[in-house]
């Protein structure tokens, strides 16, 4: 075949990359964290058990559920309530839930039991130590759960139209992680292969909840219905995940995580460009491609949002697919630099949603060429924070110019570009974002504006020499540390900055949370509010004993019939 | 009890805000916390010292004036965060005559400052006061001292310099051990940092319904 010398496509650049909208529209892939730790625990031929399951007949007691690797044991402790109605409540502020848990770095004793059970119940009210890798807790879904309760118990399996309708039998609404409550550091088990890749400890806790919920359901039809009661199908079983919903207390983590941020990023662009440089697609790849497509499709299928602008973006993803589909009939894959075209072709005919669901797509027929860049997704440079005083005025200035280069034509003083502020809330230590001229938060505003705080220290930064040493300009002006700081760290990692503002009165906090959460490998994304989303994990995953290297992989993609 | 680092480094972070710090200073002085506790040195105590030392103090005053000669506050004392942070931004302007300092408060707080500063120029640098002697590597310190020297208020004459090898090394910690009366100083210069509840801001701010019944 004769092709002219293509040069590599580019990364795509993060003044589109890292638009707000962009991020909200943004879907799991290859090395969402929760493919990354499915494939990494079939890979390695990990072991599954569940020493103790001791429940009684209204579902009050505790589990222990044992995941076990090639050098380490962890341990799902599970604890299960009787929670009155009144109490089931989603917010971070709730006092009591369904079931609480811990992830627990190996094999509990009966002694860390039994303190566990006197604070994990408690969640932010209790305590944990370094034993403890996460706290999370879960609601049931009520209307789900009894359905599901009612028909095993009398012998009947459950309605497949409500499972999908819902989702799962119960939602976390707070995974706790790296030191929280007093768990361990992140930083302390960091260099465990297994751990390495940011949120493993989480979705471990996560993937093993789902099959205590399973169980828990089993357990309580039997309760129910004695010898008439069965066991869930397994097929039904599968397309369970575990919900989770979730306020801003996620938002604000990719700011203050700038560096980590843009690694996540970086890799996922990185894949995207090394297939789009791949000259000549195998049939085996289109074939592939293909298969995940149509799958694809299954999932958006059963994706369901009452919020009005999530019910605009899936019509048109739903439209994108079939414009998809239909350009694919077409010349398919068969020129040269196929992905390449495709993307390029994607730009102006799709929105968003199927811009970004087609830039993870054309990952997946391409382990070999892209996995190993999960690891890259990490941030261990703990201590590479200081600031290079000795860099010059104009070259801190040429960097914020190329971040927020759109940020300094902005007028800062227009009430809507500053409309919102975020605080954190003295009744429950949580981020929350609210309206600047209607309530009195001001004072108590979080630095969650980089764009606003690096117009200012641009502006505080005109009437200093060019050749002047950043330092001198940080002694004089300490309140603009944290712009500079942030300034130095764009020049080696270029998507660490939002490019949007996010104090406008027009911005949609959920966009913040829905990045976070297609990085962790969530689907149906729900938004229940502006700032409130709801989202599925592990849905259609292999339960444990199932787990294999054939379906640790695209498991998130239902098997469809031909 | 024992603290995670990243408690310490979260509870510090608020409470120097809450004290009076520029966002952009809380963020280093939390981080120094958490290299003091991560070296087995009682952190949280110095920085709860500091900031009930400092607070309501116009913190200009306390800061070097200019990065050259040698660094004494307006007040006559010097912030250990102000000038760990200037002495870490400018380490290759005092490396070959090194930096003297007079009126340190808390100087434990300025070796994560120093560390820093080595870890930048790629070779050990040492810091004295008062019969405290402290090489750090940035990754690695080994330290000469007393227990009351390394806890005291403020430091006379305070020297740092480019040195040799760091020995013995002190063993590094996974966990913080603070006393509960500096956890609780903390999180109340934290609390300044909270917003009043309002019922407004209760329903529109976080979010979520009151309901998970569904």
């Amino acid at each position: 075949m004769k092709t002219s010398p293509q040069t590599v496509p580019p990364l795509r650049p993060p003044s589109q990359v890292m638009r707000l909208s962009r991020l909200g529209s943004m879907h799991q892939c290859r090395l969402s964290f929760m493919r990354v730790l499915t494939r990494r625990m079939a890979a390695e031929g990990w072991a599954f058990s569940r020493p103790v399951f001791d429940i009684d007949d209204k579902g009050v007691g505790h589990a222990v559920y044992v995941a076990t690797g090639p050098e380490r044991a962890y341990s799902l402790v599970a604890f299960a309530h009787d929670l009155p109605p009144g109490q089931r409540s989603d917010r971070v502020i709730a006092t009591a839930w369904d079931a609480t848990f811990t992830l627990f770095d190996g094999i509990p004793t009966q002694a860390d039991i039994d303190r566990l059970s006197q604070n994990i119940p408690l969640q932010e009210a209790g305590r944990v130590n370094e034993k403890s890798l996460s706290v999370s807790r879960a609601n049931r879904s009520v209307r789900l759960w009894e359905h599901v309760v009612d028909t095993l118990s009398q012998g009947r399996q459950p309605d497949p139209g409500m499972i999908d309708a819902v989702g799962y039998l119960m939602r976390t609404t707070a995974v706790y992680g790296s030191g929280k409550l007093g768990a361990s550091d992140y930083e302390a088990v960091s260099e465990r292969p297994e751990l390495r890749v940011p949120f493993q400890a989480e979705m471990l806790s996560v993937y093993l909840t789902r099959t205590f919920v399973r169980d828990l359901v089993n357990h309580m039809a039997r309760a129910r219905g004695g010898n008439m009661a069965v066991d869930m199908a397994p097929e039904i079983a599968r397309r369970l995940g575990i919900g989770n919903s979730t306020g801003l207390g996620l938002g604000p983590f990719i700011i203050n995580h700038p560096r980590l941020f843009n690694n996540w990023i970086m890799a996922r662009e990185t894949a995207i460009q090394r297939v789009r440089a791949i000259e000549t697609a195998t049939a085996r790849q289109i074939a592939d491609f293909n298969d995940i497509l149509h799958r694809s499709r299954a999932l958006v299928e059963t994706w369901r949002s009452q919020h009005p602008v999530q019910v605009a973006r899936l019509a048109r993803l739903r439209a994108d697919l079939d414009v998809l589909q239909a350009h694919l009939a077409g010349d398919g894959l068969s020129a040269a630099f196929p992905w390449d075209h495709l993307i390029r072709w994607s730009e102006p005919a799709l929105s968003q949603e199927g811009q970004e669901l087609l830039a993870s797509l054309i990952l997946e027929p391409h382990a070999a060429l892209v996995d190993d860049l999960a690891q890259s997704m990490a941030d261990t440079d703990f201590d590479v924070t200081f600031i290079d005083g000795a860099m010059p005025v104009s070259r801190v200035r040429a960097l914020i110019e190329a971040r927020f280069g759109w940020a300094l034509a902005l007028d800062w003083s227009a009430r809507e570009n500053c409309a919102r502020a975020w605080y954190v809330s003295e009744a429950k230590l949580e981020p929350r974002v609210g309206e600047r001229f209607e309530e009195p938060i001001a004072p108590y505003e979080t630095p969650l504006a980089p764009a606003r705080d690096a117009v200012a220290a641009h502006v505080a930064l005109r009437d200093w020499a060019d050749g002047k040493p950043v330092a001198a300009f940080l002694l004089r002006h300490p309140e603009h540390r944290q712009s500079i700081r942030r300034a130095q760290i764009s020049a080696t990692a270029p998507y660490c900055e939002i490019q949007d503002n996010t104090i406008a009165a027009d911005m949609f906090p959920v966009d913040l949370l829905r990045v976070k959460l297609a990085f962790f490998g969530a689907t149906h994304f729900d938004p229940r509010s502006d700032r409130w989303v709801r989202i599925c994990m592990f849905g259609n995953a292999p339960y444990p004993e199932d787990l294999a290297p054939e379906n640790a992989d695209f498991w998130v993609y239902p098997e469809v019939r031909p | 009890m024992t603290y995670a680092l990243t408690e310490v480094e979260t509870a510090v972070r608020k409470a120097a805000r809450g004290a009076g710090y520029h966002w952009g200073m809380a963020d280093d002085a939390a981080r120094a916390t958490r290299w003091l506790c991560a070296a087995g040195l009682d952190g949280v105590g110095a920085v709860a010292a500091l900031l009930s030392r400092v607070d309501g103090q116009d913190r200009a005053a306390l800061a070097p004036a200019t990065l050259g000669g040698d660094w004494r506050g307006l007040s006559g004392a010097l912030c250990p965060i102000a000038a760990g942070t200037a002495l870490s931004d400018s380490a290759p302007f005092w490396a070959d005559d090194g930096k003297r300092m007079a009126g340190v408060i808390l100087p434990l707080l300025l070796l994560p400052f120093a560390a820093s500063a080595a870890r930048r120029l790629g070779t050990p640098v040492c810091v004295e006061w008062d019969g405290v002697r402290a090489v750090t590597s940035g990754h690695s310190t080994g330290l000469v001292s007393d227990d009351r020297a390394m806890t005291m208020a403020t430091a006379g004459e305070l020297r740092v310099h480019i040195s040799g090898a760091v020995e013995p090394p002190l063993p590094t910690k996974a966990r913080a051990a603070p006393s509960q009366a500096d956890w609780a100083l903390l999180n109340r210069f934290a609390q300044r940092t909270y917003a009043p509840e309002t019922e407004e801001s209760r329903l529109k701010g976080a979010g979520a319904g009151l309901s998970d019944n569904d």
